[in-house]
């Protein structure tokens, strides 16, 4: 067989294969998944066992609001859950986050209004929006910095009511 | 009936490590009660085991992960592993690890059996099982939503859609769209060990991978999904009562300790979706809706749509993609050269006069433009100007310190996945060829679409099939042709428009019927891959032109320098209008330059027309000529 046969069967052949583990890799980024913090869902299974627990709920229908007062952000919150969850929430949505506190609005900021338990998206979304060159400086900020300036314009208003509900 | 010492005997045999039980007595009283009510053949116990029948009588679970099961030949006998289940919930030795215990390894198998049976909590170990707490409260379901993603081409294990369950933490999606991001997705998936596309395939259609459950926060999805792989997804939130929802919830953790082989084409992840579905809801008929050799993630939303009331609400998420093109309708001409300049030059000076609610429409499409440009280098950090003027265009929207308005889309009706046709297609007809009289046509394709088809919830301009198969019995001449069969056939078009230049695509491997002086009618291997551009005309007309690289190859087919082997290379081109939703005429022409073989070129050209009687049922009428054939036909065309 000639070259150029060997050259056309080699190109036929050689079909990409999947890239799609490294840009899952990429999203994942240190590949921690969320913690559970206030508003990626922490609640406390008091003193019946697990495995109970999820028996009550397929018998009688119990399990939930009424046991744990799980309305959002309220058990089991402190400073340090609202910075792990932000931390964790800005790892795998900085560019989502960074394009929604531009636009004052958007689901990502809903999504930190639900970790740091605050009242008002729309008010969320204004204040991030006005702070936004100091939460996002540079393209190159850390995601530590980045979480820092968004705790801080948050906790810093009493006015957005985070983690006091 | 057995005595409580024979049975703790038999149970001592039946699961290895099995030291005495808190309570033997108790122990003999739920076995007891458990076979008095034949709970080993109870449907819900059999879904949670995920045994299904086999088909000489007898079960087998398809779970292949050997701590799935506390009796050594659990796979096989669901009435030794409840039994042994039962001794493990009663089994109070310390554990190390929790995950040998039974309570904490299976608390969906204890909750099932615990309601059945009326357990006497008080007669049992209480067990802690921190792990599973842990894992409970994060995802701490109150609801369920079946997400489907819809077709990616540029990813074979993805070309088809794929399936995943979303366990809500609101019964419903709260203000339609705001909380679900903190939701937790799950998802069964093969893990891949390897980037080499052909091994991949082979595996993955020979069950070779192991196919595991995983969960993770939505967002996850939402941002490789909906961002980096532009598609949308569709949500189903499902009816299901607290107690399944809590069910499903502890059922997935059991799940998460196993495996399973990965069968791509049956076993996959649209399979065992709907599988864990069944386990905690028992009353619902999920499987049987969905196809024997094929299971599609399209199936999987049809199958839900079988069970009247289960889906309650659908929502759509746009894609990255959609969202741009959303939001550049909006726009005027001038806004739109306003965009394409700043998504050049992010300082580039807009018309001094535009209020800043029109400003930050024409600055939020350039910063979506962007995106979608250069997803994967942002995400991956490989691309620093882009980067750069992404910084430095989101400076300058924030800086207006306006509020967009929430993008609210309405539902893509004709788009929703379970409207489509059913993805397996028969086809019988009958012809003639020039110079060899009537012929007879068979066609067969196990799955899925292709750019004739009935539109109705699939990619507009996409052709995706898997095993299309043709055969022609020519009487005349007794003979039977295989004419053409792909393993694999993917058309993709983009038609070009002013912001988006990505070249179309097309490829396929299998084999067809040389028709031109190569040789008489031999089968060859045959397999093709071009690229080119596309475009998409007003009035419904799309134009594609690309160039191609093929391969055909017969031990009779005169090939290059007198091998068998035929390397071809030249151009082709393809036309579709669509005449409404009910007709399309499609056409296509291709010359090829045969280096080093005889004869040195070839050529074929045809075209088709397509009437949509029915969802399920087309005609098509098709014509073509090739060097040694001028043929004609027409087909009835089935869809199941």
């Amino acid at each position: 067989m000639t070259r150029i046969t060997l050259a056309l069967v080699a190109a036929l052949l050689a079909v990409p294969a999947a890239a799609a583990d490294q840009t899952a890799s990429a999203i994942k980024g240190t590949g921690r998944y969320g913690t559970a913090g206030c508003g990626l869902g922490s609640m406390a299974f008091g003193s019946t066992p697990g495995a109970v627990q999820i028996l009550a709920a397929t018998t009688n229908g119990t399990f939930g609001n009424q046991t744990f007062g799980i309305t959002t952000g309220t058990s089991n919150c402190g400073s340090g859950v609202f910075a792990a969850g932000t931390k964790n929430f800005v790892d795998a949505n900085r560019e989502a986050l960074a394009k929604d506190i531009s636009r004052g609005e958007g689901e990502a900021i809903g999504a930190l209004t639900v970790i740091n338990a605050c009242e008002n998206s729309h008010a969320v979304g204004a204040a991030l929006q006005k702070n936004f060159k100091s939460i996002f400086p540079s393209e190159s900020a850390s995601n530590d910095d980045v979480t820092k300036a968004i705790l801080d314009t948050l906790h810093g208003d009493a006015a957005l009511g985070c983690g006091r509900s | 009936m057995l005595g409580p010492l024979a049975l703790a005997l038999a149970l001592a045999l039946a699961s290895p490590p099995a030291p005495p039980p808190a309570d033997p007595a108790y122990l003999g009283e739920l076995v007891a009660k458990a076979r008095a009510l034949r709970l080993a053949e109870d449907p819900g116990w059999l879904k949670l085991g995920h045994w299904r029948p086999r088909p000489l009588g007898g079960w087998k679970s398809e779970a292949d992960g050997a701590k799935f099961f506390r009796a050594r030949d659990g796979k096989t006998d669901p009435a030794a592993e409840l039994e042994a289940t039962l001794a493990g919930f009663l089994d109070a030795t310390p554990r190390a690890d929790e995950l040998d215990d039974a309570q904490c390894r299976f608390p969906a198998r204890f909750a099932f059996l615990g309601g059945r049976l009326g357990f006497d909590l008080a007669r049992l170990p209480p067990r802690r099982c921190p792990r599973f707490e842990d894992f409970y409260g994060k995802i701490r379901p109150q609801g369920v939503t079946v997400v489907f993603s819809s077709y990616y081409l540029n990813n074979p294990a993805s070309a088809f859609g794929h399936t995943l369950l979303r366990l809500d933490k609101a019964p419903e999606a709260i203000g339609g769209k705001h909380f679900e991001l903190l939701d937790y997705g799950v998802d069964y998936a093969a893990t891949v060990d390897t980037g080499n596309a052909v091994l991949y395939a082979a595996k993955g259609l020979l069950g070779f991978f192991k196919g595991e459950f995983k969960y993770y926060p939505y967002y996850y999805k939402v941002r490789e999904y909906g961002d980096y792989e532009s598609r949308d997804l569709w949500e189903y939130d499902l009816e299901l009562t607290p107690g399944e929802v809590a069910l499903l919830g502890a059922h997935v953790w059991e799940l998460g300790g196993t495996w399973f082989d990965y069968w791509y084409l049956d076993e996959n992840c649209s399979y065992h979706v709907l599988g864990a579905l069944e386990a905690a809801a028992p009353r619902l008929d999920l499987l049987s809706h969905v196809g024997r050799a094929v299971v599609l993630p399209s199936d999987t939303v049809v199958a839900l749509f079988r069970n009247p009331g289960l889906v309650r609400r659908v929502h759509y998420r746009p894609s990255i993609r959609t969202q741009f093109e959303a939001r550049a309708r909006r726009l005027s001409g001038a806004e739109l050269r306003e965009v394409e300049a700043l998504s050049r030059d992010p300082a580039a000076p807009l018309d001094p006069a535009t209020p800043p609610d029109a400003e930050a429409k024409v600055l939020d499409a350039a910063v979506d433009l962007l995106d979608l440009r250069h997803a994967r280098e942002l995400i991956r950090g490989l691309g620093p100007k882009a980067a750069q003027d992404r910084q430095a265009l989101l400076e300058r929207r924030a800086a207006l310190g306006v509020a967009s308005a929430p993008l609210a889309l309405p539902v893509p009706e004709a788009r929703r996945p379970e409207r489509g046709h059913g993805s397996l297609r028969l086809g019988l007809g009958g012809g003639a060829v020039d110079g060899q009289g009537g012929t007879v046509l068979l066609d067969l394709r196990l799955a899925l679409h292709d750019l004739g088809d009935p539109p109705e919830g699939y990619p507009p301009t996409a052709q995706i099939e898997f095993l299309p198969t043709r055969l022609r019995w020519t009487p005349r001449e007794r003979r039977v042709d295989l004419d053409d069969v792909a393993l694999v056939r993917i058309v993709s078009l983009s038609p070009v428009t002013r912001f988006d230049a990505r070249p179309s695509w097309k490829a396929s491997f299998g084999a067809a019927t040389v028709r031109d002086r190569g040789c008489d009618r031999c089968v060859a291997f045959a397999s093709e891959l071009g690229g080119g551009l596309a475009a998409a005309l007003p009035g419904g007309l799309d134009l594609a032109a690309t160039g191609d690289l093929e391969l055909r190859a017969s031990p009779r087919l005169s090939g290059a320098g007198g091998t068998g082997w035929r390397p071809g290379i030249g151009p082709s081109a393809l036309a579709r209008l669509r005449l409404g939703s009910r007709a399309v005429l499609l056409a296509d022409a291709r010359w090829r330059w045969l280096p080093e073989a005889a004869p040195r070129t070839t050529w074929s050209w045809g075209g088709a027309l397509r009437l949509h009687l029915a969802r399920d049922l087309s005609l098509a009428f098709e014509g073509r000529r090739q060097p040694l054939a001028t043929e004609a036909a027409a087909l009835v065309l089935g869809y199941f």
